[in-house]
């Protein structure tokens, strides 16, 4: 083998300079025996002692890891089998100290996935990218994939397999761990519980370990939409996530469903939506019938407040007013057409103007085919009829097959469903279940409410669970084994049926883990009715990779004409291949409604109070909530930190006599759970609103970061057996406790005071005039400006297409060190984020517009920072950038003082300190700063640097393309929002964007001339124009600055005053 | 006055009185004598024939000095050796560097100043002789030195006596 | 001078001997349990500020409740302040000499020795409100090689570096220049060869003959009217720290007049405190600080603190006038917005208290004056804290407006500073004469009919 795979280093390396230039296997090292000697010095070392347990981590370059266990291999005393990752951009010819190394891969957090690609530092994963190749995320990341680097180095995970016995852990060998599991899995009754593993070689070892062991498998995922699943079964026969376009969508309809942030796949709806969003004729349009206040509410053209309860009724009215706008040519079943008139008057139960609603009608059968009512999201007790309503809508339209893309690439992901769960706690009550593998899913915690799970737990003789940490459900597990971090292992998925992407290890484990597939390959392997597939296969390895010789390579086009080996590296440089036969663009089949829809019971409570348990745009499912970088990222819509809380609305506060903070005891079915009220404008005044994902580990078994932040939401879910769990729309009733807890938020005042800002025009008058709104003033310096000859970097956001997803944010602080500092020092404001999205509100509290801004440093030609700067440490480069040399500044802090942005930060203590390993998350191309110094964005110029330079390249560019750099935060941007790129090029999207007529400089009067630059945002709504026009806010929000003020509590006296005056 | 005379001292207990003896001994035509007083006698000046004090020329001169430095200091740092481009400023930014350029004349002209009044009165001296302690409390004295015009003990002692000294003495050295 | 020369200005029937001996009786006398309880408070004030700072800088500045967005706080509001008290020592040794206001000799001495011991105290937190204190030395622009590497003239923090590292030079060369012939009393007086030793370095061997009289007087003008200027140029480019930069409520043309007064307001305030307890300790003293010279004090008081309401006054008309939204907005935040009552204080403590002064016999009274005195400081204190904090607290956008987190370390480094400045006051009382001999005794006579018909006044 290795022979063969000698020749190819010399064809490869013939292609030098060409850029980029491959090379193909690590084997081809074995030619290169300066290499080999020094990689065999290298190996002994570090990294196997390390591997024999002797502590410190796999800190060696990976590339020369492997290359040099194949220098050992040749002493026969191979630890690991040499297995092939190939770099996706560049790769040197052995390792050049400071050249990151770029693998693709793919990220998923059992909510969302995404295709990545993996930056390496000297063999330590820094930084993930959204793969651009990747059809669903195309380049765009969401803030929690960053957040997968950090939860690599958390400190706090399992460093071998743990034995709980009575109350006991104890760490374990992984040979003993396999001889107690092997005996156990013998003796029958096996069962697997996960989230929804949308992995084909997953799914076929799973498959395999089945038929080993008779094992049954049961998924079930936290944030559960069965109903959705469901719901298309009963709808059309067929079960399934369908794959939604809202690129293809002229108007969309979200009831209760918030699919910018936390719905089924944000990232990718985000890049279809951004493209509808470019204002003009075609411009697309949001309306949503939202209960809590989310990102796409505050995103939308309108917003309807409903109770979860009236999802349905809100179905039924558009529905009604369909029909009406179509008089009479929808088709709508007899059965319904019966009692649809009941809902002329839900206008005014649902709170919106008759002709709004009427208006919705009209637009969307005008629009059919190009529509998309989408619903779903927080489940109710009726979630299943509020799909079919829906479904029935999208057909009545014609927008199934168009808009829903049903059978060209359907979701595989959050297929678990409630009622295979509800059998399996059966089972595992009545003790038919012997052995119980949970993997991916933190059982004891999301099911904590009443599934009766954790009782049924107690009853299973042996719980396996695959996490990293002795969290809720380890404690409950005899075995608990480690199963690392998706960065360490092999693995593959297939999130959209014919898009099929490769996970890269792209580090060493660090510990003594293995991944759940391997244990699964391991023990099934060793049954006597083990597969032949799994027999014929070294590892879990050869597994992936005959799986896909197999199962892959056959239907992939990118196979056509290839050899295997080929198509193996074209898969792990590109890291996705569509196995869909280009199904996925053309338009789907036209199915037609087969279910029937019961007449709801029209009892519209109109009293009371209704509970919705919402997902975290940054926790999600809070698996991620050891993570600092997320629990310091402020909620895209509270922008509260290091918490949850139960969100009312400013009337119900008023009236129910509750302040900012006050704790109270929310009670459900008789369940009870303490929590902190956030008063949050644009509630409905009937729902309490909690996010799930918090109040982990309050004994710190899920982490030193997770201990005691918030409460665990999960607990009020209400298991209904088989039918779909309900997480909002149930009965909730409160009591105050009388204590005041101190919630923090980045952000304490939220109106923009009538100042121009966010420029905003509704989409009628940009038509009119594309300068709608901005207000131009006449500037004029008295010195001569310094000429720029080199380059001129600028950079561009669309706050037009910015839906304040924050994924910038963290991506930034990936990319450039930013330390966290934790809940009270942000409380005293010291939050270090070099980027922050301001949030505003505009119009009245009870329903406010939201605009969201983007917030770096300006780089202002005439930069305020720098004239005061005594020791000029702060100073323009000869790009125009606004340079700051950290080891210059003495920390006076007056540049933050000057700067009219205030976006510059201080090192107030030694933040950067770090428990090892999270410093190997480092970026080593950005300078870690020190206590007392002053920092701020430098607009990536590492990259900058990088590419001047030509690192990595065979020659220094002559001149830079367009686009050639990225800054973060633009390389992150779901919605492609930031654009940075060259000014002295006329031809840069950057100079086009900065001629644009929407582009306007914040706080441009005051002379600074910013190099980044806004564009205007546009709303196509039907409100009043008057709302818009200028930037400034014809009514401002006085409760939203009231609700907030609160949080700005500080210790002393002198702050008593604050909401007074806030208010 | 560096090499230390002799001569002869009256001591007076108030300072008018002092100062028209201090004018009669100049009528009588000694010029180098010497008032001693411990506080600044109005008129004496005047009564001994002092001219102005030629320090003012010092602070001037140093005064402009300062300033010129003050000058080229910002010039050469900010436009000559490292012109840097600060928030879009010109290199040499006139105004910004006006308060510099006055505080250093300032300091020049005051310390100079200070300098030439040590040179003047050729302070410090080491260990003064002191005619009479009360001399810087209540008491006035005038000194005739012995190296002056038409210098003669006996008859000086008598002039002072009869310009009013309370006492007169004989001192080997001042 | 006429109407002055009306009172006398030295009570008591006195001779030079007796002032000498009242003079100079506090530094050759065994200091009293009084000023004993005093100073060891102030010098264990002193001691736990050195401790405060300490830690400080051996933390991080984030122990005192500077944030973002008010990266200034306690550090440069008690420097201003320290600063400002300055200005009235130099006022009253400069400016009124050179206006021959013989009734300033005084209080010259001791005012001016507040002057120099006020920089003191204040030059320290512009050093320890860095990041990196260590680091200071880096805003002095001397030749290196890292070069070529200069500090940067046009920032308003340099220009500080000069100016007040020059008028603590000046200020303190003045003071020094001014006690040369009382070091030389001093001197002549010792009984024992330790202080004759001393005080003989100190005096310089100055013997007062004639001649030297006309140079030191010829000196002593000079340095009037070199600080004379310079004490407005001080306070004037301190104010320049706030009114050169952008923000709202710190982009003001009326800062310099408008601090300066502030300056001397706080400074006379301080002036008047402090000689109501030196008269109290050494009731001889009363007879050279008359209570003639603290009602001329307090009148100062009274005008300097008038013009400092005109300044609030005018800032609030021009934020309206100017039609600038954001300054519009400042200046209604600051007497409405959260720290209304830091703004309340300072008008009431600034330009309301002071107004009793229009009665005689409240000007006359010391415990009154006292009272008002520290009343005044208190509001100087919080004029310059509301100038810092409010402005920056709520500034160009919304999004940033926070509050300042005030801690226990902000009031440890306010306090402990009053312990340096009293411990080193204190030990200036017992050492040196606290009134200038040699500039009393020439208007010994003022006001009064001379015991040998002299035609001093």
């Amino acid at each position: 083998m290795i022979n063969n795979q000698n020749t190819t280093p010399q064809s490869e390396s013939q292609d030098a300079g060409s850029g980029i230039d491959y090379w193909l296997s690590l084997e081809q090292y074995e030619g290169n025996l300066e290499f080999a000697k020094r990689a065999e010095g290298e190996f002994m070392s570090s990294p196997l002692k390390t591997e024999e347990g002797q502590g410190g981590f796999a800190r060696r370059e990976f590339l020369r890891l492997m290359g040099a266990s194949i220098a050992m291999a040749t002493t026969a005393c191979v630890r690991r089998p040499v297995q092939k990752i190939i770099p996706y951009a560049q790769a040197p010819k052995g390792h050049i100290p400071g050249i990151p190394n770029i693998y693709t891969s793919t990220w998923f957090d059992g909510v969302e996935g995404a295709g990545v690609l993996v930056k390496t530092m000297d063999g330590r994963p820094i930084k993930l990218e959204g793969n651009p190749s990747h059809p669903m995320n195309l380049g765009g990341l969401s803030a929690r994939a960053h957040a997968e680097v950090l939860s690599l180095y958390d400190p706090d995970r399992l460093k071998a397999p743990v034995r709980n016995a009575d109350g006991k852990e104890a760490s374990a060998k992984w040979e003993e761990v396999d001889t107690a599991i092997l005996a156990e899995l013998g003796k029958g009754g096996v069962a697997i519980l996960s989230s929804t593993l949308p992995s084909p070689s997953t799914r076929a070892l799973v498959a395999d370990f089945q038929k080993s062991y008779g094992a049954r498998w049961v998924q079930f995922d936290a944030l559960a939409v069965d109903a959705i699943v469901e719901g298309q079964r009963r709808s059309y026969g067929k079960s399934g996530l369908p794959r939604y376009r809202f690129d293809k969508a002229k108007i969309v309809v979200a009831i209760d469903a918030d699919f910018i942030g936390t719905h089924i796949s944000p990232v990718e709806f985000m890049k279809q939506w951004s493209k509808r969003r470019k204002p003009g004729s075609e411009m697309g349009r949001l309306v949503a019938f939202e209960s809590s206040m989310t990102l796409t509410g505050l995103n939308a053209d309108d917003r309807v407040r409903i109770r979860p309860s009236q999802q349905i009724e809100a179905a039924f009215a558009i529905l009604n007013a369909v029909v009406k706008a179509s008089k009479g040519a929808a088709q709508v079943p007899g059965g319904i057409t019966a009692f649809l008139k009941e809902y002329d008057q839900a206008a005014e139960r649902l709170g919106m103007s008759t002709e709004l609603l009427a208006g919705l009608g009209e637009e969307l059968w005008v629009n059919r085919g190009k529509g998309l009512v989408l619903a779903g999201g927080l489940a109710t007790i009726d979630a299943v009829e509020v799909q079919m309503v829906a479904n029935l809508l999208n057909t009545v339209l014609g927008n199934d097959g168009h808009t829903i893309d049903h059978d060209g690439a359907p979701f595989l992901t959050r297929q678990g469903s409630a009622s295979e769960l509800a059998k399996l706690i059966v089972d595992m009550k009545s003790g038919s279940v012997k052995t119980l593998v949970i993997h991916n899913l933190n059982a004891a915690y999301v099911l904590s409410g009443d599934s009766g799970f954790s009782e049924a737990l107690a009853k299973v003789p042996t719980v396996i669970y695959t996490g990293n940490m002795n969290d809720e459900t380890g404690r409950l597990a005899g075995f608990v084994l480690p199963a690392g971090s998706s960065l360490e292992v092999w693995g593959d998925y297939e999130f959209q049926e014919g898009v099929v992407s490769i996970q890269q290890p792209t580090i060493q484990p660090m510990y003594e883990s293995r991944s759940f597939e391997e244990s699964l390959f391991a023990w099934a392997q060793k049954s006597v009715s083990a597969s032949v597939r799994l027999k014929g296969a070294k590892d879990w390895y050869d597994f992936v990779r005959s799986y896909w010789k197999t199962d892959v390579y056959p239907k992939a086009a990118e196979g056509k004409g290839k050899s295997f080996d080929d198509f193996w590296l074209h898969v792990l440089q590109t890291g996705v291949v569509d196995t869909g036969g280009g199904q996925r663009d053309r338009v789907g089949s036209v199915r037609t409604f087969t279910g029937t829809v019961a007449k709801p019971a029209v009892t519209q409570k109109q009293e009371g109070y209704e509970l919705a348990l919402y997902p975290s745009v940054q926790l999600a499912d809070g698996r991620y909530s050891n993570v600092s970088w997320l629990q310091e990222l402020p909620d895209p819509v509270t922008k509260m930190v290091w918490d949850n809380y139960v969100m009312l609305s400013p009337a119900t506060a008023r009236s129910e006599n509750l302040r900012q903070g006050d704790v109270i005891e929310l009670t459900v079915k008789a369940k009870t759970l303490k929590v902190p009220v956030h008063i949050q404008p644009g509630m409905h005044d009937a729902v309490f609103a909690v996010s799930l994902g918090y109040g982990r580990g309050q004994t710190g078994d899920a982490g030193k970061v997770a201990k005691g932040i918030g409460v665990n939401a999960y607990q009020l879910v209400n298991f209904r057996g088989t039918q779909p769990a309900v997480f909002a729309g149930q009965t909730v009733s409160f009591k105050k406790t009388g204590e005041n807890y101190l919630l923090v938020s980045t952000q304490i005042h939220h109106v923009m005071e009538g100042r121009q800002i966010v420029v905003e025009a509704t989409n009628a008058a940009y038509q009119k005039n594309p300068e709608s709104g901005i207000h131009r003033h006449k500037i004029f310096s008295i010195w001569p400006e310094h000429q720029y000859t080199r380059s001129k970097w600028a950079m561009s956001i669309d706050l037009n297409q910015c839906t304040g997803c924050s994924a910038c944010v963290v991506a930034c602080q990936a990319e450039n060190n930013i330390p966290v500092v934790g809940k009270t020092y942000v409380f005293e404001g010291r939050e270090m984020h070099w980027i922050r999205i301001d949030r505003y509100y505009k119009g009245a509290p009870e329903n406010p517009e939201g605009a969201f801004m983007p917030l770096n440093c300006m780089h202002c030609e005439n930069a305020p920072c720098e004239t005061v700067c005594p020791v000029a440490a702060t100073v323009h480069n000869d790009e125009g950038l606004n340079d700051m040399s950290y080891n210059r500044c003495v920390g006076t802090r007056y540049c933050s003082n000057n700067c009219p942005y205030k976006v510059r930060r201080f090192n107030w203590f030694n933040f950067s300190k770090r428990e090892a390993p999270l410093h190997m998350a480092l970026n080593p191309e950005v300078t870690v700063r020190m206590r007392g110094v002053m920092e701020k964005c430098t607009l990536c110029v590492h990259r900058i640097r990088q590419v001047q330079s030509g690192i990595g390249q065979p020659t220094k560019p002559e001149r830079i393309r367009d686009g050639e750099i990225k800054t973060a935060c633009e390389e992150t941007c779901p919605t492609d929002a930031i654009t940075f790129g060259d000014l002295n090029d006329p031809t840069s999207r950057v100079s086009k964007l900065f001629a644009d007529k929407r582009t306007y400089g914040l706080l441009e009067e005051l002379n600074t001339q910013p190099r980044v630059r806004y564009m205007s945002r546009i709303r196509n709504a039907k409100r009043a124009e008057s709302d818009h026009g200028h930037g400034a806010p014809v009514h401002e929000a006085p409760a939203a600055g009231h609700g907030h003020g609160v949080n700005s509590y500080k210790k002393e006296s002198m702050n008593t005053q604050h909401d007074e005056a806030e208010a | 006055m560096a090499k230390r005379v002799g001569g002869v001292v009256g001591l007076w207990d108030d300072d008018h009185t002092l100062v028209s003896a201090a004018y009669k001994v100049r009528q009588a035509g000694f010029v180098k004598f010497d008032a001693i007083t411990p506080f600044p006698v109005h008129g004496m000046e005047e009564a001994i024939g002092i001219k102005r004090s030629w320090i003012p020329w010092v602070t001037f001169i140093m005064g402009a000095t300062g300033c010129l430095a003050g000058i080229w200091l910002q010039y050469w740092t900010s436009a000559i050796d490292w012109a840097v481009n600060v928030g879009g400023r010109p290199f040499f930014s006139g105004p910004a560097f006006v308060p510099v350029m006055f505080e250093m004349t300032i300091l020049f002209a005051a310390l100079s100043s200070v300098a030439a009044l040590f040179f003047a009165c050729r302070l410090p001296k080491m260990d003064p002789s002191i005619i009479d302690p009360d001399l810087t409390s209540h008491k006035f004295a005038l000194f005739i030195p012995e190296n002056d015009v038409g210098y003669d003990a006996g008859r000086v002692e008598q002039l002072l006596r009869q310009v009013g000294a309370k006492e007169v003495r004989r001192i080997s050295e001042y | 001078m006429s109407s002055v020369s009306r009172k006398p200005l030295i009570l008591g029937d006195k001779t030079y001997k007796d002032i000498t001996d009242d003079i100079c009786g506090p530094t050759e006398t065994f200091p009293s349990k009084g000023w004993f309880g005093l100073f060891l408070g102030a010098k264990a004030l002193f001691i736990f500020y050195i401790i405060i700072v300490a830690i400080i800088i051996s933390t991080g500045m984030g122990l005192l409740g500077v944030n973002h967005p008010i990266a200034w706080g306690t550090m440069i509001v008690t420097f201003v302040f320290w600063i400002g008290i300055g200005h009235a020592g130099t006022l009253i040794s400069a400016i009124l000499f050179l206006f021959r206001q013989k009734w300033r000799t005084s209080v010259a001495r001791s005012a001016e020795a507040m002057t120099v011991f006020a920089v003191m105290t204040a030059g320290i937190f512009p050093l320890i409100h860095t990041g990196r204190p260590w680091l200071d030395f880096w805003l002095l622009p001397y030749p290196n090689q890292r070069g070529p590497l200069w500090v940067n003239f046009r920032s308003p923090l340099l220009w500080d570096v000069f100016a007040v590292s020059t008028y603590a030079t000046v200020s303190s060369v003045f003071w020094y220049v001014g006690l040369v012939p009382d070091l030389a009393t001093l001197r002549d007086r010792s009984k024992t060869k330790i202080r004759r030793l001393i005080y003989g370095v100190l005096s310089m061997g100055w013997r007062g003959s004639a001649r030297d009289w006309t140079h030191y007087e010829m000196v002593y003008l000079l340095l009037a009217g070199l600080s004379t200027p310079l004490v407005l140029s001080v306070h004037t480019i301190v104010s320049f720290d706030f009114a050169v930069s952008m923000l709202p409520g710190w982009h003001t043309t009326i800062f310099p007049p408008y601090f300066v007064a502030g300056a001397v307001f706080s400074g006379f305030g301080m002036v008047v405190t402090l000689l109501t307890l030196v008269r109290r300790a050494f009731p001889v003293f009363k007879d050279y600080i008359t209570i003639d010279h603290m009602e001329v004090m307090n009148k100062i008081i009274m005008t300097t603190g008038m013009m400092v309401g005109y300044a609030y006054a005018s800032e609030f008309f021009i934020a309206w006038y100017s039609g600038n939204p954001y300054e519009t907005y400042a200046f209604i935040n600051r007497a409405t917005g959260p720290y209304w009552w830091a703004y309340w204080i300072m008008v009431s403590c600034n330009v309301i208290f002071p107004q009793i002064f229009w009665f005689k016999r409240f000007r006359r009274s010391i415990p009154v004056m006292f009272v008002v005195s520290i009343l005044v400081n208190v509001g100087m204190w919080f004029e310059r804290f509301v100038i810092t904090v409010t402005s920056l607290h709520r500034d160009f956008l919304p999004s940033n407006w926070g509050m300042y987190a005030w801690s226990w370390y902000d009031s440890a480094v306010l306090f402990g500073s009053f312990g340096m400045f009293f411990t080193i006051f204190l030990l200036y009382l017992r050492v040196l004469p606290a009134i200038s001999i040699a500039e009393v005794k020439p208007v010994l006579y003022v006001g009064k009919k001379p015991k040998h018909g002299g035609q001093h006044g």
